[in-house]
């Protein structure tokens, strides 16, 4: 499943990045945010603005349209 | 002995390089605060300390993460301070390694350990600086807790080295080897080059191909072979395989650091969060609190007491130094110049400084709580509207300050023609000069609506700018816009940051006034002073009225053709606060009272309202043009804001003054 299909509050495992801009990516990566990290689907702003994730006990804000790219499992 | 300051966005290096230099730079809780390199003397006389932007990693994506690889490849420096977050070890530490790999002395200042603690984490610090095999030293940069063993560490002559390696596997480490055999004429670190040019670091890569002695090609070859190699047996990129060992090792040594007492908890945040950055309050909470800002700066606290201040320079002030220069025997030349030159127009601007603080206390206190990142989040969709991304609000925000730093704000945005659009568009955001002129217009025409007719003109900047960033993007390829902020846990203000960014920015305020205006003020004085006819004319008469008077009627269908006008706006170029300084000298009369009360004769309330669109957008002041210049490195660029500002600036008047006449205002 894609990440943006978690409910609200909802945690889940990083399956795959790849799909991703390159540049997002990067700063992902950066970030600690890889394949394998629990991560919490928070919540999203409306008219498909961004969403909020929190990842290795951190919050960050990504575009929604780059985390349909990301698949996730739910834990 | 020069110190650099080295770690992760948002970690408190400018707060320790405050502490330890005792200077004041800008703190504030996001990413991306520091965007240039920062030289600070440190205590005792020991040196030079540099803070330098965040980093995550030494391949840098932005413009302020460059400024800082660039100065590690400058290698001038003797140690360097890495500064990490306790409440986030395994992503700072990754910087960390490659710091480490660079061989040069090092220790690391590990910061927040108040968060950490507060979080449940335990750091064992002898047990990690084993495992570095570097000094480790726990300080709380915030309060300057344990600052004082960094001074100390840095007093002590021998300073270590450490050599901390990293086992790549077998075919990484053989390409390290052969790509440090082509590099013997480096001077850096041959190991540490290998490795970041593996990483596909673009900046070492320009580097090294300064010097023409290396065979670059053969480099790249390596590169890609291993690459090929590397994607067929690993099934992932180059640059992952090093991150995982990378993270491999940090988490082995981090299992023998750390202890956790309970799960990290974020819940204060998250309340707070749940509340700002929900589906439908995010927007209406911004504007709500930037209303609120303003009813604070002009109702309730700001104008009262600039009210008192006016009063009294005009009044008691003023007579205190007629009587002065009197003992005297000033000559009435002299009285004139102090009198109606520099008492009225600095001190007319000099009023509005109990507004300033006001203003910037506030602004201090969204810098440090942490809000700043969540506005990029709410406004990211109306940015990528737009054509930029929510991270260029960022900028704008600050420019509500003054634009200078807000320009160079835009350092931190990923994506160059982002980078340059938000800069482009920052020069139309209200700075806190320009509320100079709404706090007299406003307090003279729309004394009850004060705050909403000042929000208004700030809203106007903002819609404005984004319009403009979408048709300049239009002029744009394509280019997929990029998105990621981090949003760092709101802390409680602290006090003394507060006090010192309040300080801070109304001293610029007040020096600006005290010497740019008052030059400004005399020059404008003496051509009001002096006439065709001699001196002490009438001053209708001036060569201020006769030159302005040919600018007059270029925006008489503003509304406002009249020489009086035109000087002010003339010499609101120079700086959006001489506008005031500059009515204050060509109003003045003697006992006309103060200077609201002539405006209020001189303006109707419609023409009031688009002078200060017009001062809102006209032109970016002097000291603005070649932060621009700076940014956008061509002259053709600064030449086109500057037109576009004015040009905008007319039009949208006449909108409003012609559209409000119509509608028989
Ligand atoms: N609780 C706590 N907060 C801290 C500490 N050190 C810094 N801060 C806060 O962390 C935020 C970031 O501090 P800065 O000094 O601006 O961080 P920086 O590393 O210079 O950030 P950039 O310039 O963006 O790279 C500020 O809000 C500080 O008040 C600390 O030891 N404890
Ligand atoms: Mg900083």
């Amino acid at each position: 499943m894609i990440l943006t299909e978690l409910k609200k509050g909802e945690k889940a495992t990083i399956l795959n990045l790849s799909r991703t801009t390159k540049l997002v990516q990067r700063r992902l990566l950066d970030l600690g945010v890889t394949e394998g990290e629990e991560v919490c689907y928070k919540c999203a702003l409306p008219f498909g603005g961004p969403c909020m994730l929190e990842v290795c006990g951190q919050c960050i804000g990504l575009r929604r349209n780059e985390a349909k790219e990301i698949q996730v499992v739910r834990t | 002995m020069e110190v650099a300051l080295l770690g992760n966005p948002n970690t408190g290096k400018t707060s320790l390089f405050n502490e330890l230099t005792g200077s004041y730079e800008y703190v504030g809780n996001w990413t991306g605060v520091t965007v240039d390199k920062k030289v600070g003397t440190l205590k005792k006389q020991m040196g030079q300390l540099i803070d330098l932007p965040g980093v995550y990693a030494l391949n840098p994506i932005s413009k302020d993460e460059g400024i800082a690889s660039q100065y590690l490849l400058e290698n001038r420096f003797t140690s360097a301070l890495n500064i990490v977050d306790a409440s986030q070890l395994s992503r700072n530490l990754h910087l960390t390694v490659q710091l480490l790999e660079f061989g040069k002395p090092l220790v690391i200042g590990l910061n927040m350990v108040d968060v950490a603690k507060s979080r449940g984490i335990a750091i064992d610090v002898n047990q990690l600086s084993e495992e570095l095999n570097v000094p480790v030293l726990p300080i709380v940069a915030r309060t300057g807790k344990g600052c004082h063993d960094i001074l100390n560490y840095f007093s002590l002559k021998n300073q270590h080295v450490s050599h901390f390696t990293i086992d790549y596997g077998e075919k990484i480490e053989k390409a390290i080897e052969n790509i440090s055999d082509l590099l013997h004429e480096e001077q850096l670190n041959h190991r540490w080059l290998a490795l970041q040019l593996l990483q596909g670091n673009r900046v070492v890569l320009d580097h090294i191909k300064i010097n023409k002695g290396i065979d670059i090609e053969r480099i790249q070859r390596i590169i890609q072979e291993l690459d090929k190699h590397i994607e067929e047996v690993e099934k992932c990129s180059l640059v992952r395989t090093i991150y995982s060992k990378r993270k491999h090792i940090i988490d082995d040594i981090l299992s023998k650091v750390i202890t956790r007492e309970k799960k990290s908890d974020l819940t204060f945040t998250d309340s707070i969060d749940s509340i700002v950055t929900n589906k439908f309050l995010g927007i209406p909470i911004f504007l709500g609190i930037m209303y609120f800002i303003f009813h604070m700066t002009f109702n309730w606290i700001g104008t009262p007491v600039s009210d008192w201040l006016d009063g009294f320079f005009s009044g008691p002030l003023s007579g205190w130094i007629g009587q002065g220069l009197q003992v005297v025997h000033a000559t009435p030349f002299i009285r004139a110049l102090v009198l109606n030159g520099l008492v009225a127009g600095v001190g007319g601007v000099i009023v509005f400084v109990p507004q300033m603080i006001v203003l910037f206390f506030f602004i201090s206190l969204i810098e440090d709580s942490g809000y700043m990142a969540r506005v990029a989040l709410v406004m990211d969709r109306i940015m990528q509207a737009a054509g930029l991304n929510g991270k260029s609000f960022i900028p704008l925000v600050i420019g509500f300050g003054c634009n200078i730093p807000g320009i160079m704000a835009a350092r931190s945005i990923e994506q160059p023609k982002e980078r340059l659009i938000t800069v482009l568009i920052t020069p139309l955001m209200s700075c806190s000069a320009r509320l100079a002129v709404y706090s007299l217009f406003a307090g003279a025409f729309f004394a009850k609506y004060q705050a909403l007719v000042v929000l208004s003109l700030y809203v106007l900047g903002i819609l404005l700018a984004l319009v403009m960033a979408k048709i300049f993007s239009l002029f744009f390829k394509h280019e997929h816009s990029v998105f990621v902020v981090e949003l760092p846990p709101y802390r409680i203000p602290n006090a003394k940051t507060l006090f010192r960014s309040t300080w801070d920015k109304s001293k610029g305020f007040v020096k600006k006034a005290t010497t740019f205006i008052l030059g400004g003020t005399v020059v404008i004085w003496l051509l009001s002073y002096a006439g065709p006819h001699g001196l002490n004319v009438d001053i209708d008469h001036s060569f201020l009225a006769l030159v302005c008077g040919y600018i007059a009627p270029l925006v008489a269908p503003l509304g406002f053709g009249t020489w009086q006008a035109a000087t002010a706006l003339v010499s609101g170029f120079l700086a959006k606060e001489a506008v005031v300084s500059t009515m204050s000298i060509v109003y003045h009369a003697p006992h006309s009272g103060t200077l609201t009360g002539v405006i209020s004769q001189a303006f109707t309330p419609l023409q009031a309202y688009t002078f200060m669109v017009f001062s809102l957008l006209y032109i970016p002041c002097l000291s603005t043009v070649p932060a621009i210049y700076k940014e956008v490195g061509t002259r053709k660029l600064t030449w086109f804001t500057v037109t576009y500002c004015v040009v905008l600036a007319y039009i949208v008047s006449l909108v409003i003054y012609q559209g409000g006449r119509l509608m028989g205002f």
